[in-house]
């Protein structure tokens, strides 16, 4: 009978255990939910440019916010982590757009904006 | 000797014709009205009022002519070269590629009979609808069931290269074709006809304005404005007031710029 205690609260502290590990896995999830793009763009001049590059971003899948830097020729995009497009892609639609893709970087952490300093 | 008086008399004549032509293009300074927070593209006028879009704020606004707002229309999706009509305001929305039109302070969406890619102008004249399809390097011109398209990407006479505004005038299209840096203008079959504004190096000529005897072109990244006849012989080059113009509207001998990057407009006198 000693042993069926001792193997249940074994049980139950196993199965806290995982709970909380769980929770804290999707803690992170939540924490690390999206990837952020900083892309540089040539060319980027006037609104309609500026404007135009924000309209063909929007398609892309998973993208939640988009904010255009016509000064610095900079376009900062949140997509979903688990949609995070291909380098590739996003030179596409930059050419697409009819600008030329400078550097494309990818980051865990948010970039922060020059309005935002 | 007879000959050589005639001969002067005719030169005299022409230089006095030109020097009227000159008198009557002479835009001079004014004043500049600031804009505070708008981010001003298209600009028309409806009484002693200003409509303006406000592009990067999504919003329309109606302000007097000190730049004070009257109304606020928001949630438009990046609006550009905008028009009037018996008070309706014709709004192309670049993001959503859709016509508004604001109507006794109601939203309306007109019915377009062709895809577009980024609508950057549009003009109306009684039942004629002609947008700027700046993704598409054309023109759609819509009369009541019938489509006409104007142009195609290219860099040749009649091939347009990102169109950001368009206007109609006596039967005629303008095109502001941004990155050709020139206007060129078009029959209503789509025919061209001439080319405004190359010889001028424009370096992107954003905005057009028709009047009854001139074409007005801005160009944005030039921070000039220039002032042709509708054949498009130069008559004025304006320039030292403007940051970016984007567009032109003219009223009772008053010209009003608008400047994207200034968030002013410019007024000028005749």
């Amino acid at each position: 009978m000693k042993n069926i205690f001792k193997q249940t609260g074994l049980l139950v502290l196993i199965l806290l255990f995982s709970v909380t590990s769980s929770t804290e896995v999707n803690a992170q999830t939540n924490d690390q939910e999206f990837t952020y793009v900083k892309v540089e763009v040539k060319g980027l001049a006037c609104p309609f440019c500026a404007y135009g590059l924000e309209k063909k971003l929007k398609d892309v899948d998973g993208v939640t916010t988009i904010k255009i830097d016509v000064e610095e020729g900079l376009a900062y995009l949140t997509v979903l982590k688990s949609k995070k497009p291909l380098k590739e892609t996003l030179e596409k639609i930059v050419i697409d757009a009819g600008f030329t893709p400078s550097s494309i970087v990818f980051s865990k952490k948010p970039f922060t904006l020059k309005d935002e300093n | 000797m007879i000959s050589f008086f005639i001969g002067l008399l005719v030169i005299s004549g022409c230089s006095e014709n030109k020097k009227k032509k000159q008198e009557a293009t002479n835009w001079k300074f004014s004043k500049e009205i600031p804009l505070g927070n708008i981010s001003p593209i298209g600009i028309v006028a409806q009484g002693n009022f200003l409509w303006l879009s406000d592009v990067d704020n999504n919003r329309i606004v109606k302000i007097d002519l000190d730049g004070k707002i009257i109304e606020s229309f928001d949630g438009f999706q990046r609006p550009m070269h905008i028009a009037i009509q018996e008070d309706k305001i014709y709004v192309p929305e670049y993001t959503s590629d859709t016509v508004k039109i604001i109507e006794n302070g109601n939203i309306s969406t007109l019915a377009q009979k062709e895809n577009t890619d980024a609508i950057a102008g549009i003009a109306v004249d009684e039942n004629t609808v002609a947008v700027a399809d700046f993704y598409n390097h054309r023109i759609i011109l819509q009369q009541e069931d019938k489509v006409t398209i104007l142009g195609k990407e290219g860099h040749n006479d009649g091939e347009l290269y990102y169109p950001t505004d368009v206007e109609i005038s006596n039967d005629l299209i303008y095109v502001a074709d941004a990155y050709n840096n020139r206007v060129q203008v078009f029959d209503f079959s789509g025919k061209y006809v001439r080319m405004i504004g190359w010889n001028e190096n424009i370096k992107v000529a954003t905005g057009v304005k028709v009047t009854d005897t001139q074409v007005i072109i801005a160009d944005f990244e030039g921070n000039r404005v220039l002032i042709y006849d509708l054949n498009g012989n130069l008559l004025q080059i304006v320039s030292g007031k403007f940051n970016q113009p984007t567009d032109i509207e003219i009223v009772s001998n008053k010209m009003y710029v608008v400047n994207y990057n200034g968030k002013s407009i410019a007024v000028y006198n005749k």
